[in-house]
């Protein structure tokens, strides 16, 4: 109950922190599948790699934006800030759809570049209309809406994987995760749209949100570590 | 009919028998392969440009593959990789 009513009482310290975390978590994922991929040349790793290392940046950009406006409260920041801060956040979520749905739109031995090829300028273009579509209209709306139709798919998609798997363990898990995702989308919707950023619900969403990644690492680490 | 090798267990596959054999010519390497020779021709091609096999050219002028470091590096890790794919449904 003290660390709720302290979170509560210092949201901007808990944002930071919670910032920092999740970006240093990124990393440690971005580092560990980056080994595999140099190794296997596998496009899902690649993939899955770039998700995470566009998620880092969505939050490293934010931790950095977030010190520039406690230090400056400019307008422009904030503005600055929101764009780039959902820019990259869009990117790492069509990555990680992406990473699942590589093998039916390129071939396994894949294209010379993971970052710019003609599926991904799709997925940058896209980005970039639906941040700005938020600065204009003073909304989250667009990136809420997409983030909730983006993890519905990839949920359907490791539902289905796991069901087909025989070996199910991991899968399963990640199953989960999708769905614990969909969840922090579908409440940072409603506690926007509805409950006007209530910030016992933010905290929440803090707290799912390190729950996820650090979940996902678990997975990461675990997998990659060497069985002699 | 047989599925399809992925092709991270053909790349597996083209390694061990070069592992297996220290050294291996470009024919026998093909048969325990078990490519076409024009596929068999992207692999180790791929293989070369990214490091993973030599080429080792004798004095009357004959070809045999052997394994480089990353290619043996890769060997050591294909259980972690292949278990990395699967279990995020990669």
């Amino acid at each position: 109950m003290y660390l709720y009513d302290f979170a509560i009482q210092n949201r901007e310290i808990v944002k930071l922190v919670y910032t920092a975390v999740i970006g240093l978590i990124c990393f440690l994922i971005v580092i560990k599948t980056n080994r595999l991929f140099k190794l296997s040349l596998h496009q899902g790793i690649r993939y899955f790699r770039n998700a995470f290392c566009f998620y880092g940046l969505a939050f490293i950009a934010r931790y950095i934006f977030s010190v520039a406006c406690y230090f400056t409260p400019n307008q422009t920041h904030f503005v600055i800030a929101k764009g780039v801060f959902e820019f990259f956040l869009i990117m790492a979520g069509f990555f990680l759809l992406y990473s699942l749905l590589w093998k039916k739109f390129e071939p396994e031995k894949g294209s010379y570049s993971s970052l710019f090829n003609k599926k991904t300028i799709i997925f940058y273009f896209l980005s970039i209309i639906i941040a700005v579509l938020d600065i204009l209209w003073g909304t989250y709306f667009f990136m809420f809406a997409l983030q909730i139709l983006i993890f519905v798919y990839t949920s359907m998609i490791s539902y289905v994987k796991y069901k087909r798997s025989e070996k199910r363990s991991f899968l399963g898990l990640y199953f989960v995760v999708m769905i614990l995702n969909l969840v922090v989308w579908l409440s940072n919707f409603i506690v926007a749209t509805f409950l006007n950023w209530h910030k016992s619900g933010l905290i929440g969403i803090y707290f799912l949100n390190i729950v996820i990644f650090l979940l996902f690492l678990y997975a990461v680490v675990r997998i990659t570590r060497k069985t002699s | 009919m047989a599925k399809k090798r992925e092709r991270l267990r053909v790349i597996k596959d083209i390694l061990m028998a070069i592992r297996e054999n220290r050294s291996i010519k470009p024919t026998r390497l093909l048969y325990a392969s078990n490519l076409s020779p024009q596929m068999f021709k992207e692999y180790i091609n791929e293989l070369i440009e990214k490091s993973f096999v030599k080429i080792d050219i004798s004095e009357d002028e004959k070809k045999t593959f052997s394994l480089t470091k990353k290619g043996n590096d890769f060997l050591e890790e294909y259980r972690v990789i292949e278990n990395f794919v699967k279990s995020f449904g990669l």
